[in-house]
């Protein structure tokens, strides 16, 4: 889970451009959208929802979806294990 | 003040306004389910343009977007007596022009892609002289494009504008939405419980507008265009930005004359949600409201410049056409949907358009126009501040300003980093918007240098641009995403920078502006188009300043900001 999670934040710096980040700098639990967090907005979860799919064959049919995933890289981790098709 | 005097659409259904009307108000629609469509690996639900269509207007030497461009103009020229000498001007709506021929099987010819030589040649074929303008201001290009007209007709620079709506859709444009998720894959249901997404459309539209105002012809009697300021994607929740249009649109006018609000109603959860937010708070959820995307999906360039023909077309007729696809309300406001045609009597109405930069529109055309149409005096406007960025210098109000000796994009993020550092979505922006973005905060940081304490109101700003390039360097960036079928992952971020008015909603947003944004593409840099069409913004008394001027990027090596803070 600990590579899940790293890997996952590297992902998420890349595919998001956080470029002034380091995976370090995210706390896995940490909520990624809002104040407080990492200030992501409603494009970068649309992002997040192509990452899934691409990297690990997890297809989602709505942005509200995302929604109950996407609260933090932990939570996208656990997620992300149990559906993993790649 | 202009008047409407002759109009045309082609669409699928059919190629007069006639027609087209006759098949609304017969509750026929265009949209059809398509599968299996080349480039487009999943189904959908659009209003597409069949071959034998496609083949009945294309014309020697232009492309698909050209021919029914000029095919839409002409056909609208038959119904008017208008000379086409240097006081007729044209007025292109398009979001994305030629987009469809650029694909992954080899870039076609520069000349296709720069939007502003497309214009060109529709321009020289129907004659036209002037300079033509194309509105690129996504979703609500149509109805900035005859605000845009109506204004150069109050300022007496033209006496006919040619205002001519048109998009074609593509796997581009398809996917592009699709990785948005705001298509639904069955026909679209505007402002209804169950409805999930938009559907796109293919249409031409054309308006003549001329001074030839009076109470036989249907008159813009008001206008206006506001930005949200709140997000680049996502309307404002809360429907400001299109609240204040309505208001401003309507102006001292009265409701009593108001036959119906033409919405935008894409059908998206949230466009529908935020337009009746916005028409409650104006204070206008009784007014009948209808809208048309269940009979031809969302045209883009051509949906502002269309449904306004239709509806007006329709009020003439005594009629408010019925929203297809509504059944039961699923916005809040308790609004007053049209489902099916009702008479009318009254002899005006309201158009609304949102789109994505966070801009809103709307226009009131009206029968019965007051007295008046004098010429409307153009403010003077002073130019306060300045700037030119360049892949190797930066100029403020004339003075040289340290680059780090950086060069192209690697210059635009040593100005970030020395001068703004507090804005990490500057990494998110395109290379269009990061331009756009750099040079406007230089520019705001030497006004705020030389104000001091003294602060004047940002929110009644207007933000408008203009360039040749339009954004070529975002569409082969998104291109990428779904060039390999193997590996289609159509990136909804990079899909977005493909509207090269994006760059006005991250300045609207940076700033908080609540003025007009609006980017223009040329031919060519045109001082004096540039300076008509700012004076032009200015009209609308709301503005207090204006951020203008040209802003284009090319590649690494060829961009150029010339911007200004006027007032």
């Amino acid at each position: 889970m600990e590579e899940l999670i790293l890997e996952l934040k590297e992902q998420i710096i890349e595919v998001l451009n956080l470029e002034e980040l380091t995976p370090e700098d995210i706390d896995p639990k940490a909520p990624l959208f809002g104040a407080g967090g990492l200030g992501l907005d409603s494009i970068d979860a649309l992002e997040l929802i192509v990452l899934l799919e691409k990297r690990y064959g997890i297809r989602l049919a709505s942005a509200a979806e995302g929604k109950g995933i996407f609260t933090s890289v932990e939570n996208i981790a656990q997620y992300v294990s149990q559906h993993r098709k790649k | 003040m202009a008047a409407i005097i002759a109009d045309n659409i082609i669409s699928p259904l059919g190629s007069t306004t006639g027609a087209n009307y006759r098949a609304v108000k017969a509750g026929k629609t265009a949209l059809r389910p398509y599968n299996n469509v080349s480039g487009i690996p999943f189904p959908f639900t659009a209003a597409l343009f069949s071959e034998e269509q496609k083949e009945e207007f294309t014309t020697g030497g232009l492309t698909l977007f050209e021919s029914l461009a000029v095919t839409s103009i002409r056909k609208a020229l038959e119904g008017c007596q208008i000379p086409l000498d240097s006081r007729t001007c044209l007025v292109i709506s398009s979001t994305k022009q030629n987009i469809g021929m650029l694909t992954t099987e080899g870039t076609p010819a520069e000349n296709v892609l720069y939007p502003g030589r497309s214009a060109g040649r529709i321009a020289r074929a129907i004659g036209v002289t002037t300079t033509p303008i194309i509105v690129c201001n996504a979703c609500i290009s149509g109805v900035s494009a005859l605000i845009l007209g109506n204004r150069l007709i109050e300022m007496q620079e033209y006496d006919h504008v040619i205002v001519c709506g048109i998009d074609l859709q593509s796997p581009f444009i398809i996917s592009g939405f699709h990785s948005l998720k705001a298509l639904s894959d069955a026909p679209c249901r505007p402002f209804d419980l169950e409805r999930t997404g938009l559907n796109l459309g293919e249409a031409a539209a054309t308006v003549i507008l001329g001074r030839e105002t009076g109470p036989d012809r249907w008159n813009i009697t008001g206008a206006a265009v506001r930005n949200d300021a709140f997000h680049i994607s996502s309307p404002s929740p809360k429907g400001e930005g299109c609240r204040m249009v309505i208001q401003d649109a309507l102006g001292e006018e009265g409701t009593e004359g108001l036959a119906l609000i033409n919405a935008h109603g894409t059908a998206t959860l949230y466009n529908d949600q935020m337009e009746a937010r916005a028409i409650a708070q104006a204070g206008l959820a009784d007014i009948p409201t209808n809208a048309l995307k269940g009979y031809y999906g969302h045209t883009m360039g051509a949906a502002g410049i269309l449904e306004t023909i239709i509806t007006l077309h329709a009020v003439e007729d005594g009629t408010v056409i019925g929203t297809k696809g509504y059944e039961e309300l699923g916005v809040s406001g308790n609004l007053n949907i049209i489902r099916d045609n009702t008479p009318t009597t009254k002899t005006s109405f309201l158009k609304l358009i949102s789109g994505f930069g966070g801009c809103n529109a709307a226009i009131l055309l009206t029968s019965q126009p007051p007295l008046g149409g004098e010429k409307s005096q153009c403010p003077t406007l002073n130019v306060r501040h300045h700037i030119v960025i360049t892949p190797q210098s930066v100029q403020i109000d004339g003075e040289i300003t340290d680059t780090g000796q950086q060069k192209g994009m690697a210059l635009l993020t040593y100005l970030y980093k020395t001068y703004i550092q507090d804005y990490p979505k500057f990494y998110k922006m395109d290379a269009l918007a990061r331009l756009g973005f750099v040079a406007t905060e230089l520019l705001i940081r030497k006004e705020r240098e030389a104000r001091g304490k003294e602060q004047e109101a940002e929110d009644r700003r207007a933000v408008i641009f203009f360039g040749q390039s339009s954004s070529i360097h975002a569409d082969k960036e998104f291109l990428a995403s779904i060039a390999d079928p193997g590996n289609f992952f159509p990136s909804p971020a990079a899909f977005v920078y493909t509207l090269p008015n994006i760059v006005n909603g991250e300045v609207a947003i940076r700033n908080n502006c609540h003025g007009e944004t609006a980017f223009y593409i040329l031919p060519h840099k045109d001082d004096n188009i540039m300076r008509m069409t700012s004076q032009a913004t200015m009209l609308d008394s709301y503005h207090k300043s204006i951020i203008t001027g040209w802003l284009d990027y090319k590649s690494e090596e060829d961009f150029l900001a010339e911007l200004r803070i006027e007032n």
